[in-house]
Order: structure tokens, then C-alpha cells, then sequence
């Protein structure tokens, strides 16, 4: 017994906890995090395609007045629109993919929120853009909101085992 | 961490060390930041909505309360609160909750039995539809008796189950306590062998905690009243119950639970010996529940 008994560090590393309380019980039950969390990426989806609508909506008016021609103006939008509608296709995927308990698929999503709230942070602190109700504060506080729901220890823990199941399988 | 596990039948224990894991880890961080600096935009908008400020001001609230300061005190917890037992269980924010004041020995089949031979009933698991029913059961002022408890963690997991007694027609005030299994060849301080410990309050009220911001039951701060009730109603109904009690056990302990309530106890920690209970004469319906709650037991402790 006395032989296993060698020096060893006094404070625990830094690592350590970084896994520290993976060992959650197991979930059966998607938690309500998860949805939350889908669904949003849901509602951008659908924000997306409201998005397409208004700029369609302003964008001949707008182009009118700058001077560019009818013919122009509609090419751009069309390549503006399926760029966007591509978007709004790729958040429905995601939003899917979440709901099934992708864990990838959490973290690019928790990556693209970041990116973000990161850049509406910068612009904000840069005094570049005002966040307020009118402009960006609602789409600012969503993007939180799922941050903090894909990032929650039962997110995390429903999708890690979803995936380790998932290769066990 | 991991290093412990390894040496478990799981063949997959390097993976918590992955790039996926660090991310995990910083994205729960950076969301606990982003959500202040959402509070801190919602405050400041508050001033400028003039009625509408109403209603940001209760978001503030809710933000602050129920998402701000739990991920905050995770992230915080994490770090400063040791993960052994220390006689206290934890909230789901890592904070310390309700005091360790039962330990029963004995398997689920005699622990369930006991305690609803004992007129006790089981708490429902914390669901979208138990959660609804109890916003109905408050506003038609029904009773609901199975309405579930929040979650408590020891060792590192949730209750495996909870018993609770209504307190007639007053939906705040209620008896309850959550059990949870020990990890196999685990100890109390001091060497003791138990299967079950106990954590045992009497909420008296629903009120606003100032530790917290957030709504939750207020606890009897002499929690030395519940255990004994819970003691005596099992003792009462089951002649086969036998007790030990450890003395002094906690006395040092004096102190707050997560809600910020005092806790005050003479330290004495009953040891409940239900094996000689007969099995199988009533098998509970629900005892199915704690069993798979049990299959999840943690493998590292």
C-alpha cells in the first residue's frame, strides 16, 4: 500500500475541471433546454424568411432612388434571396439536428452564436451600434437565450450520450 | 477526473478531454457573460421605455434570477464548492442545499415500502405535465399530492426519488424528503455502512429569496423536526424499522441552505434499518421509478 504513495501536487489541475461533472444520470427525456434551443434556431429560420419578405418589400424602392435599373436591382435581389433562403435552409437543418441530439451540431451552433453576440458586442462597446428595443436588442437576447440553453449541463449531458449511444449502436 | 473513471468499465474515458469538451466548457462560461451583458442592456432600456420599462424591468428580474445568477454561481461553484460529501446536498446551481439529516439501510422495495406504509406519498418527476399541473392544482386550489420536488444532488446526481405528506389544504406548507443511494462500499465520516441518505425539511412557505432573487419554498429552519417526524411515522407503521443513531453527528453544522434559510440541528443522524421489512407484501407501483434512477448511479465516486 505504501508503495503507491508518491509525491504528488497538492492543487488540483485545471483540467480537471473541465469534465468534472460530465458523469450526469442518464436522460431519457429530451430536456426542455434542447427544445428551447431548437426552437429558436427554429425562429431565426422563420425570421430569416420574414427578413427575405421585407427586404424584398423595400428593396425596389430603395434601388429606384439609388438609380440602379429595374433589371439590375431584381438580379440582386435574386442572389441576395437565395444566399438568405440558403441561410434560412441551413437553421432549419441545424435546428433539427439539435432537436435529434446532435452534439456537433450543438456546438456549431453555440459557435455561430457566439461569433454573434461577439461581433453585436464589439460594434456595441466600439459605440459603433446603439442596442436598443427598436433596433437589435431582441435578436441580441435571443442569440443569449439559446446560448445559454444549448450551453446548460442537461443539454450537454442529453447530447453527449445521445452521441456515444449513437456509436455504441 | 476522467483518470478516476478510467479505471471503470467504460472504455471511453479519454474522450472528456476532447476539443468538444473545452468548448463545452467555454461556451458555458461566455453565455454566463453574455447573459450580464443582456441584463446590463435591459436595465438600461428599462429608462427608456417609459410603461413598457414595467415589462423590461420584470425581464430583468426573470433574467437575473433564473438564468444570470444560476450559470454564475455554476461556473463559480464549479470551482470553490468540494465535490465530497460534506453532509449538505447541493441545488442545481451547486449551491448547498437542504442538510443530510436521515440514513436508512435497506433496499428500494423496503425503503419505498416503508415510507408509504408510513402514509407518505411519492413525488412525481419533474415533467413539462407535472409542471403544469401544479400551476393548475394552484390556481383551482386542488391538492397535489404528488407534486414533485425540486432536485438535489449528492454525490454528484439527483434524489433517486422523494416522499412528501400535503399539510391539509395549504398548498405552500408541506412535509418532504429526498433519498438518495449511496455509491457501493461508501462510508459515512466516522465508518458508518448506510444504503440511503436522507435529506428531510418542512417547507412552511412560498416566498422570495434574497440569496437568489428567485421564488422558492421557505424551509423550517429546525430541521430536526422533520427528521423525527419522518423517524417516528416510519417507526409507527413499521414494527420491523429498527434505529441506531449516530450522536453528534452534524453539530457543527449551523448554517444557510441555497435559499439563504437557516438551518438549525442538534446533530444526531438516525440510522433507519429497514432490513428486516418483508418484501413483496405490497410492491409499490412506483418503485420501478427510483430503481432506474438507480441504474444511472455514478461510477466515479
Amino acid at each position: 500500500m505504501t508503495e503507491s504513495v508518491r509525491k504528488r501536487s497538492a492543487i488540483e489541475p485545471a483540467e480537471a475541471l473541465l469534465g468534472r461533472d460530465a458523469p450526469l444520470p442518464q436522460i431519457r427525456k429530451r430536456p426542455i433546454t434542447t427544445t428551447l434551443g431548437a426552437t429558436f434556431v427554429l425562429w431565426r429560420a422563420v425570421a430569416g424568411v420574414l427578413w427575405i419578405a421585407a427586404f424584398g418589400l423595400i428593396w425596389f424602392d430603395e434601388a429606384h432612388a439609388d438609380g440602379i435599373d429595374h433589371p439590375t436591382a431584381v438580379t440582386v435581389f435574386w442572389i441576395i434571396a437565395v444566399a438568405a433562403g440558403i441561410g434560412v435552409l441551413v437553421l432549419l437543418l441545424f435546428a433539427w439536428l439539435v432537436w435529434r441530439g446532435s452534439n456537433l451540431a450543438r456546438i456549431l451552433v453555440m459557435a455561430a452564436l457566439t461569433f454573434s453576440i461577439s461581433t453585436a458586442a464589439i460594434a456595441h462597446f466600439a459605440g459603433a451600434e446603439q442596442i436598443t428595443f427598436r433596433t437589435t436588442l431582441i435578436i441580441v437576447a435571443l442569440d443569449i437565450l439559446v446560448l445559454l440553453a444549448l450551453s446548460s449541463r442537461d443539454a450537454r449531458a442529453w447530447s453527449r450520450q445521445t452521441r456515444e449511444h449513437g456509436r455504441r449502436a | 477526473m476522467s483518470r478516476r473513471e478510467g479505471a471503470g468499465a467504460d472504455a471511453t474515458p479519454r474522450r472528456r478531454f476532447s476539443l468538444l469538451a473545452v468548448l463545452d466548457e467555454f461556451f458555458f462560461v461566455f453565455a454566463g457573460v453574455a447573459a450580464v451583458w443582456l441584463a446590463w442592456l435591459l436595465l438600461t432600456e428599462t429608462f427608456q421605455l417609459g410603461w413598457w420599462g414595467i415589462a423590461m424591468a420584470v425581464a430583468f428580474w426573470v433574467l437575473i434570477a433564473y438564468l444570470v445568477l444560476p450559470r454564475i454561481h455554476r461556473v463559480l461553484t464549479t470551482i470553490y464548492v468540494p465535490d465530497y460529501f460534506i453532509g449538505r446536498t447541493r441545488t442545481s446551481d451547486g449551491l448547498l442545499g437542504d442538510p443530510i439529516n436521515l440514513a436508512l439501510t435497506g433496499e428500494a422495495a423496503q425503503v419505498h415500502q416503508a415510507m408509504r406504509t408510513a402514509g407518505w406519498t411519492q413525488a412525481d418527476a419533474v415533467t413539462l405535465r407535472s409542471s403544469w399541473r401544479i400551476i393548475t392544482s394552484t390556481i383551482t386550489r386542488r391538492s397535489y399530492d404528488e407534486a414533485p420536488v425540486s432536485p438535489l444532488f449528492l454525490f454528484g446526481r439527483v434524489h433517486d426519488f422523494a416522499y412528501q405528506q400535503e399539510v391539509a389544504g395549504n398548498p405552500a406548507k408541506r412535509h418532504h424528503v429526498r433519498f438518495w443511494r449511496t455509491p457501493d462500499d461508501w462510508l459515512l465520516p466516522g465508518g458508518a455502512r448506510v444504503d440511503w441518505l436522507a435529506a428531510g425539511t418542512f417547507d412552511r412557505a412560498v416566498g422570495f429569496s434574497l440569496f437568489t432573487l428567485q421564488v422558492t419554498h421557505k424551509i423550517d429552519a429546525d430541521t430536526d423536526i422533520e427528521r423525527d417526524h419522518i423517524v417516528s411515522t416510519v417507526r409507527q407503521h413499521n414494527a420491523d424499522a429498527r434505529l441506531d443513531i449516530l450522536r453528534d453527528f452534524s453539530t457543527g453544522y449551523h448554517s444557510r441552505n441555497g435559499g439563504g434559510d437557516s438551518i438549525r440541528t442538534d446533530g444526531h443522524l438516525p440510522v433507519l434499518d429497514l432490513r428486516a421489512l418483508p418484501v413483496g407484501a405490497e410492491q409499490p407501483a412506483s418503485a420501478q421509478l427510483g430503481s432506474d434512477a438507480q441504474r444511472a448511479e455514478v461510477r466515479n465516486d
